[in-house]
């Protein structure tokens, strides 16, 4: 699905593009500085689930927008999973044509407002801008003008709806709604297919509504563009989980001809240290799916979570700031995260790092648990933890966490969220024994195609990569629904 | 018929040879063949620490995905390798114990223990009749002072029999500055016993290549001296039992280790060599010899040369080969 550089080429010579670039120097252009999107104060927003960034307004979106150079090269495309046209879209921009660039990130990207703001762009796209690699200045703010054209043309209420071929009548199930789930629903109706998703849960959006927090991603965002889905004829099966509700051979028996599995890792891991089954410890996919999609932070449903006073939760990637912000959220006084490296090492993006500082979480680093203990009701009431140093590199190019023998303190805490990492989700694999999975459970497929060892069944996203970002699961719904569609043909004219 | 029982890390066994922590040790087939072979306990093969930490980096190194969008997935995969070893682990006890009527003793080779203290009472739970802690540091920091790194193992021993009621064994390094004095600290610190001494990998050169290679990977016959020095030294004083292993390939060397004090023996660079059924002949010759020496039981002649009982003791701490050889012509 590479972008052709003759193809690149060729749009920005459109008259429109070369007009723009006319209107500064580039010399002026590199002179701008970056634009910062404005936040909510962090005392005010930790009082409730408002989102934190504000998004930018019509004339900073401009004027970052010309700090792009709409380079003959364009590098930044080159780190964007789905190959958005960035230049383009942000030329729309410079030009106040914000529809158009909402348009240009549609062609590619099913999710723009949600990749918008959760993408890593630090280390996709703007790690690629020539700002950053060349000047060693601060780079587009492609994340923040991406979300501007997504949230402009969803507010404007003129969202366009991407033009679907007329029904072929052929069967495609699709399972899990995460963002690969998703994006190959949307790419498959576009030509023609009838395309049904199924969900386990009673929420269609997969981890985007149940594993990333109101105050980062707003459903009502989520759900804009699953009613632009919707609009283009996909149909979606809340509740309905495949192995379990209705088996692959019972789908196929109801007409279905192809699979795609976008099922996620949503089984949690844990660390397996003493006292881990105490009431009080759960994993973070636990925390964060019962408080976002079961309202779990009202005292008064059926499954309330606690609002811990001492809550430390475990592990130093996005999961674990969602977790621990969400904790603040729920009147936490003490939000702990516990990591044993250090900042430096840590996976989480750097502005959810910002943020969680910004919000008075602590950051216990260098700090491990080896033990939790709990009352007589068996409720953790303390975790024992060890420090630790970094000793060499490991395969990670990031130091090893070392243990410091004889360090052991212990910290009250009332609740705990191990946020350790999560596995491929079971049930997909587990019902069908002739597909081919690793040794982490993950489903083998053909890289280019992302067809699985069962021909008609395709996968993608975090049950095939383990554990990824949004936009890397779509790209995976993007390229599977174009090997699949290729896959079809075939067979239809054989 | 000889009595032939004696004692490993305070277990009755029916004999002195314990199949030393090994490969052997790997699989239920392997266990029983040497258990038919007349093994009197089993070592499991260790539980390494640095190979589950090198497996897990082999896969993040191998996983790792463009601009490391999945570190958050592999940031803690390493205990997802540990659980999965010690789970298969934890089988391995169960069924070896059902398949076994003799001691099963699981061994874990660790440079620290903080993170194995949940592993251990599992290992408790699954029926091991005792756990061999292989504890060692290559004292690379030079700044390390002796005492630290001894210290180390005292507060391993501390820590683990908070835990445990089975018993637990140290395998000991040569490798200390004052060896007798840790000996015999240890011995006295509450494990039932030493097992002298952990053998190394060892490095050599290709000379033809310029390559560093591995070194030799088995003891051979006469590689038991030093711990035959170590054993009839610390023997007599100790507090639990003294366990003899490294280089014991036949009859000979086993007597000499139980002349010496020794109260059982591991062996396993025989076996690999010679097969499982070279214990059924070390066995058959050790009673042999206790005919020719007229002794009905280990306990009869255990210990009988150790260096406090000795006529000569001086041998045992001779390390210069002074005049004796000085006028040696070959």
């Amino acid at each position: 699905m590479a972008v052709t550089k003759e193809f690149l080429k060729e749009e920005r010579e459109q008259a429109w593009r070369v007009d723009i670039r006319k209107l500064l120097k580039n010399k002026e252009r590199t002179a701008l500085t970056r634009v910062h999107m404005g936040e909510v104060d962090a005392n005010e927003r930790i009082l409730s689930n408002i989102e934190v960034n504000t998004g930018l307004s019509e004339e900073e979106a401009v004027n970052e927008a010309k700090r792009c150079l709409d380079c003959p090269d364009p590098t930044c495309i080159t780190g964007c999973p789905v190959e958005i046209n960035i230049p383009k879209f942000i030329k729309r921009i410079e030009q106040g044509d914000y529809l158009k660039a909402a348009q240009v990130l549609k062609q590619t990207s099913a999710l723009p407002a949600v990749c918008g703001r959760v993408c890593p762009q630090e280390k996709q796209c703007e790690a690629k801008c020539f700002y950053q690699l060349k000047m060693k200045k601060e780079p587009v703010a492609i994340g923040h003008l991406e979300r501007f054209a997504a949230d402009y043309e969803r507010e404007s209420g003129q969202i366009s709806v991407p033009e679907v071929a007329k029904g072929n009548g052929v069967k495609i199930a699709v399972i899990g709604s995460g963002p690969a789930g998703l994006t190959f629903a949307g790419d498959m109706a576009k030509q023609g297919y009838d395309v049904t998703v199924f969900e386990a849960l009673h929420e269609i959006g997969g981890v985007l509504k149940y594993g990333i927090p109101e105050f980062r991603l707003p459903n009502s965002i989520v759900d804009v563009e699953i009613n632009s889905l919707t609009k283009m004829g996909v149909k979606f099966e809340n509740n309905f989980i495949v192995g379990r509700t209705a088996t692959i051979e019972d789908l196929k028996e109801e007409g279905f001809e192809a699979f795609f599995t976008g099922s996620g890792a949503g089984l949690p891991r844990f660390m397996n240290i003493p006292g881990e089954n105490y009431i009080g410890i759960l994993s973070s996919n636990e925390y964060l799916t019962r408080v976002n999609l079961m309202d779990a932070a009202n005292p008064k449903t059926d499954t309330p979570v606690i609002s811990g006073k001492n809550v430390a939760v475990i592990g130093g990637g996005n999961t674990a700031m969602d977790s621990v912000r969400t904790a603040k959220r729920l009147g936490a006084k003490r939000a702990m995260i516990v990591y044993r490296r250090s900042m430096e090492e840590m996976p989480a993006r750097v502005e959810e790092v910002k943020h969680a500082q910004e919000e008075g979480i602590e950051f216990l680093n260098l700090t491990n648990p080896v033990e939790y203990f709990a009352d007589e009701n068996g409720r953790v009431n303390k975790m024992r933890v060890q420090k630790m140093e970094l000793g060499e590199p490991d395969a990670s190019g990031r130091r090893r966490p070392v243990v410091i023998e004889g360090s052991e303190y212990d910290i009250e805490v009332d609740t705990v969220v191990v946020s350790v990492g999560v596995s491929p989700n079971p049930l997909i694999p587990s019902s069908l024994p002739q597909l081919e999975t690793t040794r982490w459970g993950t489903i083998v497929v053909d890289e280019e195609k992302l067809q699985t060892s069962i021909p008609e069944m395709f996968a993608g996203g975090d049950i095939v990569r383990g554990g990824a970002t949004v936009i890397l699961a779509m790209g995976d719904g993007r390229n599977a629904a174009a090997a699949m569609h290729n896959y079809l043909q075939d067979k239809l004219n054989a | 018929m000889k009595d032939l029982k004696t004692t490993y890390l305070g277990l009755s066994i029916k004999n002195p040879i314990v199949v030393g922590s090994s490969g052997l040790a790997s699989t239920i087939g392997g266990i029983k063949k040497l258990a038919n072979a007349g093994a009197a306990a089993i070592v499991l093969k260790s539980v390494f620490e640095e190979e589950i930490k090198a497996e897990a980096e082999q896969t993040v190194g191998q996983q790792l995905g463009m601009d490391e969008n999945n570190l958050e997935f592999y940031d803690y995969y390493d205990y997802q390798v540990k659980n999965e070893v010690l789970e298969n682990y934890v089988s391995l006890i169960r069924e070896a114990k059902e398949a076994v009527d003799i001691p099963i003793i699981a061994s874990i080779n660790c440079s620290s223990y903080s993170e194995w203290v949940s592993f251990a009472n599992k290992i408790e739970d699954a029926g091991a009749d005792a756990i061999e802690l292989n504890i060692f540091k290559l004292p690379f920091g030079i700044n390390d002072e002796a005492s630290e790194i001894e210290k180390v193992y005292f507060d391993i021993v501390r820590k683990v029999k908070e835990r445990l009621s089975i018993p637990v064994g140290i395998k000991l390094a040569p490798y200390f500055t004052n060896l007798g004095n840790v000996i015999n600290r240890l011995s006295h610190s509450g494990v039932s016993g030493l097992i002298l001494f952990n053998r190394f990998t060892s490095v050599d050169y290709d000379i033809e290549n310029d390559q560093v290679i591995t070194g030799k990977v088995y003891s051979g016959a006469d590689d038991y001296a030093n711990t035959l020095r170590w054993v009839s030294i610390s023997s007599n004083l100790a507090g639990c039992d003294i366990v003899a292993s490294g280089g014991i390939h036949d009859y000979r060397t086993l007597v000499k280790m139980l002349l010496a004090g020794a109260a059982s023996a591991e062996v396993v660079s025989a076996i690999y060599k010679e097969g499982p059924e070279v214990i059924g002949a070390m066995l058959k010759e050790l009673e042999a010899w206790m005919e020719r020496r007229n002794v009905n039981s280990i306990n009869e002649f255990k210990g009988r040369l150790c260096q406090g009982k000795a006529t000569n003791p001086e041998v045992f701490e001779r390390v210069q080969f002074m005049r004796y050889f000085s006028g040696h012509k070959h």
